[in-house]
């Protein structure tokens, strides 16, 4: 079934996926920033990194985050903040963005390899998609462009672990819920 | 070949970025943007969250480093930043899709069509607005029901809409496209 889902990969209906995911990625940089009852302010731009790939799939949530990513840098101000264009892309954090379609598709085949109950299965994936592989890519080019060691460039990053560490949380959560309002949904077939 | 000048200058702002030559870049985009006039206000809501990254740059190597070492860097970005923002204010939209299309191309070998590209950029574009539309609607009937926002809750029926919506968008173009 996962083979036939990744064959059919470019189908229209696929397509639709991917657009209407990378579309729920911008909205979610459109909304209002969302204060947590601690007091941290999370930006849920991540979390829709996190959904993506909880539910298409790797190959489909890469594409859709690849095609936000090409919105953006075509101009649309779409990320958090109303900010787009190529400029973001020369930005120390410009790491942490590429690492989005990258994220997605690790959090889509750790959902698909890992057993246990959808809850537990997608706090885990979204764990080493969504915080894992973003800061795996975002940590080495904030080293990079602001020219800090390893070092500087953690704790500059370590900042947004809290926050992250929640959205992985609310991702694992929303899934379950998700999934159970619309069973039919098949992610990656089965 | 505007799109070209972005990686060369970041190329060689890496190599020879000492604080002069960076301090130098960013007047000359400065500069650059100045010149727009008017629309280079359209810059400013991205400019706080500038601001913010490179004043961390600057105080993250001045406690690890030096003063000159943090500003260099941080002017640098600034350069590049800037530059980026002025290809894309100054390119029109379907030329930047076309450009888009044509570095997809090779993509083709592994059975992706870069037409589709646009369909999909589309799509999005398209559902962005729509979406949000929705968030606002089901925000504005929580006030009603809870008398505050509301927030978080609303995640999950935004994300039921965008998958109903999804798989009805799909059985429409496949009727209409086929596939």
């Amino acid at each position: 079934m996962a083979l036939a889902s990744s064959q059919s990969l470019p189908s229209l209906q696929s397509l639709a996926r991917i657009s209407l995911f990378a579309a729920l990625v911008g909205v979610l940089g459109l909304l209002p920033k969302i204060d947590l009852p601690v007091g941290v302010p999370i930006t849920a731009q991540t979390l829709g990194v996190m959904l993506a790939g909880c539910l298409l799939g790797p190959a489909r949530a890469f594409l859709a985050l690849l095609l936000f990513l090409g919105a953006v840098a075509l101009g649309l101000p779409l990320l958090t903040g109303g900010r787009g264009g190529l400029g973001v892309f020369m930005a120390p954090s410009a790491g942490f963005l590429l690492g989005f379609p990258v994220g997605a598709a690790v959090t889509g085949l750790a959902m698909r390899k890992l057993p246990g109950p959808v809850l537990a299965r997608a706090a885990v994936a979204s764990a080493l998609g969504g915080i894992g592989a973003v800061y795996l890519c975002g940590v080495p080019v904030l080293a990079a462009t602001a020219q800090l060691n390893w070092h500087g460039a953690l704790i500059a990053s370590s900042m947004f672990l809290p926050g992250d560490l929640v959205k992985c949380v609310l991702s694992a959560f929303l899934v379950q819920t998700v999934l159970r309002g619309l069973p039919e949904w098949q992610p990656h077939g089965g | 070949m505007k799109l070209a000048t972005l990686p060369l200058a970041a190329t060689a702002l890496a190599v020879w970025g000492s604080l002069p030559v960076a301090a130098g870049t960013a007047l000359g985009a400065a500069l650059l943007l100045a010149s727009l006039g008017r629309r280079a206000w359209t810059a400013a809501p991205g400019a706080r969250g500038l601001a913010v990254a490179l004043a961390l740059i600057v105080a993250l190597h001045a406690w690890q480093d030096s003063w000159g070492a943090g500003l260099a860097a941080a002017l640098r970005v600034l350069t590049l930043v800037v530059l980026g923002y002025l290809l894309t204010a100054t390119t029109r939209f379907e030329d930047l899709l076309g450009i888009a299309e044509a570095l997809c191309a090779p993509f083709r070998l592994f059975g992706l069509r870069p037409d589709r590209l646009a369909l999909g950029l589309g799509l999005m574009l398209r559902f962005v607005e729509s979406f949000f539309a929705q968030w606002q609607r089901l925000d504005e009937a929580h006030r009603v029901r809870a008398g505050r926002s509301g927030g978080l809750k609303l995640l999950a029926p935004l994300a039921l809409h965008v998958m109903r919506t999804a798989e009805r968008v799909g059985d429409a173009l496949t009727t209409r496209l086929g596939d």
